[in-house]
C-alpha cells in the first residue's frame, strides 16, 4: 500500500510539466468553485444588507392591520413590554421606534406629500443608514426640536436648501383634524433612490407624536439581527413571540417580497452555472488521466509483463490520479484563497446601482466560509478518484502483449 | 499543401491522442456555448416576463411625459400610431392607456387614487392583465361604467364587487369630474404600491371622464424578439416621424430594473471570462501534452529535411484542423442542446409567483454569441498554446529530440 | 403619490378671526392698517355672489357660486355655473369637509391631507381661504419705504413670528394712505424671491362695508397662471338659519 502510494506520487512527477499544467487546469477550477461560492454568499448578504440596511431594518413589529391602511390610530399595542422583551433578546442586535404618517409638506414653491416619520436619532443610528447619506447639515446633531430632515429629489421639487422652512400638515388620530408645524431643513440625505430621497420627512419621535396626537405610541418598531440568519422567515420563534396582543412582527422576506424572489431567481441561476463549472473541471481531469493512461501505455505492459496483478495496477491508476487531485487542490485552493482575499480588499463596486427598490450602495465583497475550503476540495478529490477508476479498470485489463505493443 | 496533406494524416494516424485533444476541445466548446446560450437566455427571459407584466418592451409617450407626468401631455394621433403598430411585423401587441390622478369614495372610506384607463381586450393580449384578476372580472367593454380596484385599494375603501365606488378627479378641461362605477373586478400585479393606488377604468370611459377625447398617455408595444428591442424602437420611431413623441425601449422607462440587469450582466461576465480562462487551459493541457510529447517526431523529421518554419506551421496546421473538426462537433452538440432548453427550459419546482407571473422556468437562447466567443476562445487559445512547443520542436537539434522518447 | 391632487374642497371663502390679541411694540400707524386687512373679509355671518375666473396654461374656466359662512369655522358653498358643475355644494365645519356631487347623488367627505392643495385648481391654497393667521398676531410687522414708492401708498413689511407654520419669508403689503385699503401684498421667500402676488381691486361698497371686490392671485413661479375673485354681491353680519350648515342641507335643500 505505501508502496503503491509512494510510487503514484513518484510517478506524477515524473512527467512534470504534464502533471504540473493538469494540476492548473483542475486548480483553476477548484479555485473557481471557491471564489464563485465566496462571491455568491457576499452578493446575497450584500442585497439584504442594502435592502434592509437603508432605512426599513431586518424585520418590522406593527400593530396588526397598520401595514395595510397606514392608519394613523393604530399604534403598537403595550410597547413598553415590547421593547422590554427586545433588549433582552440575544439575537436582536438593534431596533429603533417610529412614529409615521401620509401628510403634506409645504415650502413657498411647493407642495407634496410626503411620508413623515418621527424618529429617535440614538437608536435609529446603527440601525439605518439614513444619517450616513447625509449630503449636506447633519442628522439631528442639534438639540433644536424644529428640526426636519429630507431627501435630496424632495428638497429639489420644493426648492428649498438648508435652513429653509417648510411646514408639514398632518392629520391627527383619531379626530382627524389637522395638525400643522413649521420645521427648519437642518439635513439632506442622498441616497440614490428615487423613492427615498423623494418620498420622506423625518422629525424628532417626539415632535411627530405630538403632531399626530398619539401620546408616547408608536406605530413601527425597526429590527436589526446579529446575523441575518435570524432575520429569515422561518425563525419563526422569534416572528411568534411578538406577533402577540394584537401585534405583528415580520421579517424584511415579507416586508420585501420582491427582494426574495429575485435572489432565488439569482441563486438558481447561478447553481445552474455551477453545475456547468463542474462539468468543465470535471472534463479536465478526465482527460489529463486518460492522456496519460495512454501515453504510458507501454510501461503500464512492462510493470504487468513483471508480474504486477491487474488489481495492483488498477490502484497504481487510482493512487496517482488521487495524487494529481492533492496537487491540484493544494494549488486550487491556494489560488481560491488568494483570489477571494484580494476581491475581499478591493471589492467590487456595484454601488449606484438600483433594483427592486434597492440599492447597491455598499461595495461588495466575498465571503469566505470554512467550508468552502472543505466541501469542494472534498468533491473535486472524490471525483478526481471516481474518474480515475475507468483508466485504472482499462490498464488492468489489458492484455499484457497489447500494452507492450502501445506506442501513441 | 503538402503540409496540410500531412496534417490531416497526423491527426487520422494517431487516432487516440487526436480524440482526446480533441474531446477536450469538444468538451469545453460545448459547455462554453451551452453557458452563455443559458445565461443570455434566462436574462432576457427574466427582462422579458417583468416588462411584459405590466409596462411592455417599448413605450411611446410625449416627449417630457416621463420626466414629470402631467394629464396634458398626451398622444394625439392615437389611431394613425395604432395602425402602424398593427402593420408591424415584429410588433406582437400593443396597449394604449391614460392616466389621471382623483380621489375615490365609497361609504365612509375614501383615498387618493392613480387612475389608469385601459384597453382590456389588448391589454389581456400585452400584459395578461385578465389572469391578474383575483375577484370578479375585468371589464366587458371599452366604455362601460365598470371599475377595477388594485387588491390594497380595495381593501383600503373596503369594498367588494357590485359595489359602487365614487370616482372624483379634474378633467383636462378644468372642469369637475365626478362619476359612479360598479366595481366588476380586483386585481393584484405583484407590486403592492401600485396596487393600493391603482382605479382601472375602460379606456373610453376614461377618455370621457377625464375629457381626453381620444387622446392618450402612453403606448405600451411587446415585441416578437426582445433581443431586438432597440432596434424595433428606432424603426416604430421613423415610421410614426414625430417629433413630438418619444418611442422608449424598456432600457428607458424601467431604468432600474435595466441598471440591475446591467449589474447582472457584468457578474455574468466575470462568470463568462472565468469559464474562457478554464476552457483555454483545458485546451492548453492537451494540446501541450500532445505536441510535446510528439518532439521525437518533429526531430525526426528535421533530420530528413524539414526547414523550422515548416515544421512550425505542420504543428499548427494540425491543431488548427483539429480544433475546427471538435468545434463543429461542439457546436452541434452546444447549439443542439441550447435548442432542447430553449424550447423547454429547466422548470424548477419552487417556482417564484411575482406580479401574478410564476417564474419558474428557465430558458436558454440560441444566439450568434454562444458560438462566436467559444469559438474565439478555442482557436486563439490553441494555436497560441502550439506555438511555443512548434518553434521549440523546430528549434531543437534533430538528434537531441530523437533521443527522446 | 401625485402632485397634482385633485381638490374639490372649497376652503371656506370667508374665514374667521381669532378673539383677542395681545398687542406688540409696534408702529400705531401700521397696527391699524394691518387690522383693518385683516377685518377686511372677515364678520360674524355673511352671505356672498361670487365669480371665480381660473387661468391656467391648458385651460380657463369662470365659476360662479354662492357662499355663506357662520362665526368661525362654517362655511357653505353652492356652485351655480357652469352647467357641468352646477349644483355641486360644499360644507365646511372646521377641519372637515363635505362635498355634494349631484350628478351621482352622493356626499363625499374629503380627506384631511387633501385640505393643503389648490382649490379648484386655482391658484388659492387652503391657507389663504381659511386665513388662519392674521397679521396682526401672526407677524411682526412694521413702516418701510421702499426704493420708488407710489403716491399715496404705504409699505408695511410683515415678518412671520417664530414657530408658526408659515412658509413664507416676509410679506409686503401695499395700502391706501387715506381708507387703508390693501392694494397689493407681495409673499417672498426667506431667500428674497417673489413667490406670489395679491392684487386688490375694485373697491365698492357692500352694505354697510368697503371692500376691494376683486382679488387676483398671480404666482411668480409659474406661468400663464392666475386667479381672479370677484365679489358680485355680499352681505355681512346677517342673520343666517343655522340649518344651512348642516349635512341635510347638503343633501337637499338650497
Amino acid at each position: 500500500m505505501g508502496f503503491t502510494l509512494k510510487l503514484a506520487w513518484r510517478n506524477i512527477f515524473r512527467n512534470k510539466r504534464r502533471t504540473f499544467i493538469a494540476g492548473i487546469a483542475i486548480g483553476v477550477g477548484l479555485a473557481t468553485l471557491i471564489f464563485t461560492d465566496a462571491l455568491i454568499l457576499g452578493m446575497k448578504a450584500n442585497m439584504i444588507h442594502s435592502a434592509t440596511a437603508a432605512y426599513s431594518g431586518e424585520g418590522q413589529i406593527h400593530r396588526q392591520g397598520f401595514r395595510l391602511t397606514q392608519d394613523v390610530g393604530k399604534t403598537i399595542n403595550g410597547p413598553a413590554e415590547v421593547i422590554a422583551g427586545l433588549e433582552k433578546e440575544e439575537t436582536v442586535e438593534a431596533f429603533t421606534r417610529r412614529a409615521m404618517s401620509f401628510g403634506m409638506i409645504t415650502s413657498p414653491a411647493n407642495v407634496s406629500s410626503v411620508l413623515f416619520v418621527g424618529l429617535d436619532p440614538e437608536s435609529e443610528r446603527p440601525l439605518s443608514h439614513i444619517d450616513d447619506n447625509i449630503q449636506k447639515g447633519n442628522f439631528f446633531s442639534g438639540p433644536e426640536a424644529r428640526d426636519i430632515v429630507i431627501g435630496s429629489e424632495l428638497a429639489d421639487l420644493l426648492e428649498v436648501s438648508l435652513g429653509d422652512r417648510v411646514v408639514v400638515t398632518v392629520s391627527q388620530a383619531g379626530s382627524g383634524s389637522l395638525a400643522q408645524d413649521m420645521f427648519r431643513v437642518s439635513g439632506i440625505y442622498h441616497f440614490n433612490i428615487k423613492e427615498m430621497d423623494g418620498g420622506f420627512a423625518f422629525v424628532r419621535l417626539e415632535k411627530a407624536q405630538e403632531m399626530l396626537g398619539i401620546g408616547t405610541g408608536v406605530h413601527e418598531i425597526a429590527i436589526k439581527f446579529r446575523s441575518l440568519e435570524f432575520a429569515a422567515e422561518d425563525n419563526t420563534s422569534f416572528w411568534e413571540k411578538y406577533s402577540v396582543n394584537g401585534n405583528e412582527a415580520v421579517s424584511w422576506m415579507v416586508l420585501l417580497p420582491q427582494l426574495k424572489a429575485v435572489l432565488n431567481m439569482v441563486w438558481i441561476s447561478l447553481i445552474f452555472m455551477a453545475v456547468l463549472l463542474f462539468g468543465i473541471v470535471a472534463f479536465g481531469i478526465i482527460n489529463t488521466l486518460f492522456m496519460s493512461l495512454y501515453e504510458r501505455m507501454f510501461e503500464f505492459g512492462v510493470i504487468r509483463a513483471v508480474g504486477t496483478r491487474p488489481g495492483g495496477v488498477r490502484r497504481l491508476v487510482v493512487f496517482e490520479a488521487g495524487a494529481l487531485a492533492v496537487l491540484s487542490i493544494a494549488m486550487g485552493t491556494l489560488l481560491g484563497l488568494i483570489l477571494t482575499l484580494i476581491v475581499m480588499k478591493t471589492g467590487i463596486d456595484y454601488r449606484g446601482i438600483e433594483f427592486a427598490g434597492t440599492t447597491f450602495y455598499e461595495m461588495l465583497y466575498p465571503e469566505l466560509h470554512l467550508q468552502q475550503f472543505l466541501i469542494y476540495p472534498a468533491a473535486v478529490f472524490l471525483f478526481t478518484l471516481l474518474v480515475g477508476l475507468y483508466p485504472a479498470g482499462v490498464a488492468a485489463r489489458m492484455s499484457i502483449s497489447d500494452a507492450l505493443r502501445k506506442s501513441l | 499543401m503538402l503540409t496540410l496533406k500531412m496534417a490531416f494524416r497526423n491527426i487520422l494516424r494517431q487516432k487516440r491522442r487526436t480524440m482526446f485533444t480533441g474531446l477536450s476541445i469538444v468538451g469545453g466548446f460545448t459547455l462554453a456555448v451551452i453557458f452563455i446560450g443559458w445565461a443570455d437566455g434566462s436574462y432576457n427571459n427574466i427582462i422579458d416576463q417583468f416588462t411584459r407584466n405590466r409596462l411592455g418592451h417599448i413605450q411611446i409617450h410625449e416627449k417630457t411625459y416621463l420626466d414629470r407626468p402631467s394629464l396634458y401631455k398626451t398622444i394625439d394621433a392615437g389611431q394613425r400610431i395604432g395602425t402602424i403598430l398593427e402593420q408591424a411585423d415584429a410588433v406582437e401587441s400593443w396597449a394604449p392607456r391614460v392616466y389621471g390622478a382623483g380621489l375615490a369614495a365609497f361609504g365612509e372610506k375614501s383615498a387618493g387614487v392613480q387612475i389608469i384607463g385601459l384597453d382590456p381586450q389588448r391589454e389581456n393580449a400585452t400584459t395578461h392583465f385578465d389572469r391578474k384578476i383575483v375577484q370578479g372580472r375585468s371589464f366587458s367593454a371599452l366604455r362601460a361604467g365598470e371599475v377595477v380596484l388594485g387588491k390594497g385599494l380595495a381593501e383600503i375603501l373596503q369594498t367588494k364587487t357590485g359595489d359602487r365606488v365614487v370616482l372624483v378627479s379634474q378633467a383636462a378641461d378644468g372642469s369637475i369630474a365626478q362619476d359612479l362605477y360598479l366595481l366588476v373586478g380586483i386585481v393584484a400585479t405583484g407590486d403592492d404600491l401600485s396596487d393600493r393606488m391603482s382605479f382601472f377604468l375602460p379606456l373610453g370611459t376614461a377618455q370621457d371622464y377625464l375629457v381626453l377625447g381620444d387622446r392618450l398617455h402612453e403606448i405600451a408595444v411587446v415585441v416578437d424578439r426582445l433581443s431586438r428591442v432597440n432596434m424595433i424602437a428606432a424603426t416604430l420611431s421613423g415610421l410614426i416621424a414625430d417629433p413630438a413623441l418619444s418611442v422608449d425601449p424598456w432600457q428607458v422607462f424601467a431604468r432600474s430594473f435595466y441598471e440591475a440587469m446591467r449589474a447582472d450582466k457584468a457578474g455574468m461576465w466575470v462568470m463568462l471570462v472565468i469559464i474562457v480562462v478554464i476552457v483555454a487551459v483545458g485546451v492548453l493541457n492537451t494540446v501541450l501534452m500532445s505536441v510535446l510529447e510528439r518532439r521525437r517526431e518533429y526531430g525526426l523529421l528535421k533530420a530528413v529535411g524539414t526547414k523550422p518554419r515548416q515544421i512550425v506551421r505542420l504543428v499548427l496546421l494540425e491543431i488548427m484542423v483539429l480544433s475546427l473538426i471538435a468545434m463543429t462537433v461542439g457546436a452541434g452538440l452546444g447549439l443542439g442542446a441550447n435548442a432542447i432548453l430553449s424550447k423547454h427550459g429547466v422548470k424548477f419546482s419552487s417556482g417564484l409567483t411575482y406580479g401574478g407571473m410564476v417564474f419558474d422556468t428557465m430558458k436558454s437562447e440560441i444566439n450568434l454569441r454562444s458560438f462566436v466567443i467559444p469559438a474565439f476562445t478555442v482557436l486563439i487559445s490553441a494555436v497560441l498554446v502550439s506555438l511555443f512547443p512548434a518553434v521549440k520542436a523546430a528549434r531543437t537539434e534533430a538528434a537531441k529530440t530523437m533521443r527522446m522518447h | 403619490m401625485r402632485k397634482t391632487w385633485l381638490f374639490i374642497g372649497l376652503g371656506g371663502l370667508l374665514a374667521f378671526s381669532r378673539p383677542g390679541s395681545p398687542q406688540t411694540q409696534v408702529d400705531p400707524d401700521a397696527a391699524t392698517i394691518v387690522r383693518q386687512i385683516d377685518a377686511l373679509y372677515r364678520s360674524d355671518s355673511s352671505e356672498a355672489l361670487v365669480e371665480m375666473e381660473i387661468v391656467t396654461p391648458h385651460w380657463q374656466r369662470t365659476l360662479r357660486m354662492k357662499a355663506w359662512s357662520l362665526g368661525m369655522d362654517k362655511t357653505f358653498i353652492r356652485i351655480l355655473e357652469p352647467k357641468k358643475e352646477e349644483g355641486i355644494k360644499t360644507l365646511r365645519i372646521g377641519n372637515e369637509m363635505w362635498n355634494y356631487l349631484p350628478k351621482i347623488n352622493k356626499v363625499m367627505k374629503i380627506p384631511p391631507s387633501m385640505m393643503m392643495s389648490s382649490w379648484m385648481g386655482s391658484d388659492f391654497t387652503n391657507d389663504d381661504l381659511v386665513k388662519e393667521f392674521t397679521f396682526l398676531e401672526s407677524y411682526h410687522f412694521e413702516l418701510v419705504t421702499p426704493d420708488a414708492p407710489e403716491e399715496g401708498l404705504v409699505y408695511i413689511k410683515c415678518v412671520p413670528r417664530e414657530g408658526l407654520p408659515i412658509v413664507w419669508g416676509h410679506v409686503l403689503i401695499a395700502a391706501r394712505r387715506i381708507d387703508a385699503m390693501p392694494v397689493w401684498e407681495k409673499y417672498f421667500d426667506e431667500k428674497g424671491t417673489l413667490v406670489r402676488e395679491m392684487l386688490f381691486k375694485e373697491v365698492k361698497s357692500f352694505g354697510s362695508r368697503r371692500i376691494p371686490a376683486v382679488m387676483e392671485l398671480i404666482p411668480r413661479t409659474k406661468k400663464g397662471q392666475k386667479t381672479v375673485l370677484r365679489y358680485l354681491e355680499a352681505r355681512f353680519d346677517v342673520g343666517l338659519d343655522p340649518d344651512i350648515f348642516t349635512l341635510r342641507n347638503l343633501r337637499g335643500g338650497i
